[in-house]
């Protein structure tokens, strides 16, 4: 990595602005971009950062990564920006533009380019906490991940559409659709958030984790949601979101054998979602910085291309505390 | 009537009694929940 190499932040809402935090805070010169003028100055100036006013004059040689966290669709972008020569770290989780995200691996590798695909809390920290895990026990047969919050407004919207939206599942060698809102399972968190009711989903981490872990048979993921949230899913939000939500969460409990016996294993983190999202995200942009020169085409976090345990040691060390559910000892 | 539903109660009481003072509830678990990810030494 030259010692001048910038990361470039794309959209400064919430996730964006610790996206730019955590890199400006481990020295890396970053360069801000976002269409609302004076959200970008207000934050370059806090942050000693450098405002982009012309997306065109990225230059992949000075500012060899890009982290897209804007909340509109960021897979045409992450297009153009692998064809220019970036390196791009996308953290979207909306199923279709996940799934043309996935599609860009052949133009990421003819161009030697690494795209990093939902890097954020879920997905994201999910991946690797399933990484994580998966030592822990022989085979692993299930993953079930659970998330509870929102980031920023953007975020808010969109799992305000999940929720009304199909849920994809892997079962049992097969891709199922169910009704969002359905399959309501009341998942323990972290403390201070203890028991949600969560529901399926339209969420990409099916997606993501079983290109991680192919071998596993069943893989859902859910979102904590009210009976309000479930009621007005359908329609238009009641009310505008809040500018950031509060303290969200991350659940991954796996299921397989150990020595011929069934086992569980369970961690989870309880942290604000912009939080989370942007310590990975910034932990992804860090990794590929460090070591992109190896590696290229899509990558998701716990595939293991980009050596998940180190980006959780990073993630932690950001200040992410990540917890392992130990039972009741019963 | 009055005698039968007396037998009744008493029963139902004797019952209750029964299961109160040899039921296997116990008490909830005090210990266990979330610790922080102890994590192999890489």
């Amino acid at each position: 990595m030259p010692q001048s190499a910038s990361v470039a932040v794309i959209g400064v809402g919430v996730v964006g602005a610790r996206v730019a935090r955590q890199l400006t805070s481990s020295g890396i010169p970053v360069l801000l971009y976002d269409e609302r003028s004076d959200v970008r100055h207000a934050l370059a100036l806090s942050l000693r950062a450098l405002e982009l006013n012309d997306l065109t004059k990225l230059d992949p040689t000075t500012t060899p990564v890009v982290v897209l966290a804007t909340s509109s669709a960021q897979s045409s972008l992450a297009k153009i920006l692998l064809e220019l020569g970036h390196h791009v770290v996308c953290t979207g989780d909306d199923v279709e533009d996940v799934r043309e995200q996935l599609q860009l691996d052949e133009i990421a590798r003819h161009e030697n380019r690494v795209l990093v695909v939902g890097a954020a809390a879920c997905p994201g920290l999910s991946g690797l906490l399933v990484a994580e895990l998966a030592p822990r026990v022989d085979t692993i047969d299930e993953i079930h991940v659970a998330f509870h919050g929102t980031g920023g407004p953007g975020c808010a919207r969109q799992h305000h559409r999940a929720l009304a939206g199909d849920a994809v599942g892997w079962h049992d060698g097969e891709w199922i659709d169910r009704p969002g809102g359905s399959g309501r399972e009341l998942l323990w968190f972290p403390e201070p958030l203890g028991g949600k009711d969560c529901y399926r989903a339209e969420l990409p981490e099916p997606l993501l984790l079983h290109r991680s872990f192919p071998e596993v048979s069943r893989i859902s993921a859910r979102m904590s949601a009210t009976r309000r949230d479930r009621l007005t899913a359908r329609l238009p939000m009641m009310s505008p979101p809040h500018a950031e939500g509060g303290v969200g969460g991350v659940r991954v409990e796996i299921r397989g054998s150990l020595n011929g016996e069934r086992c569980t294993e369970v961690a989870g983190v309880a942290e604000r979602t912009g939080i989370i999202a942007g310590a990975v995200a910034a932990s992804s942009a860090m990794a590929l910085l460090n070591n992109a020169d190896s590696i290229s085409g899509v990558v998701t976090l716990g595939d293991g291309r980009l050596n998940d345990r180190a980006l959780l040691d990073d993630v932690i060390r950001r200040g992410i505390t990540v917890f392992e559910y130990i039972g009741s000892g019963a | 009537m009055l005698r039968r539903a007396i037998a009744a109660l008493s029963l139902a009481c004797l019952f209750a009694a029964g299961l109160r003072l040899r039921g296997r509830g116990g008490t909830p678990p005090e210990r266990g929940g979330w610790r922080e990810l102890t994590r192999p030494p890489s």
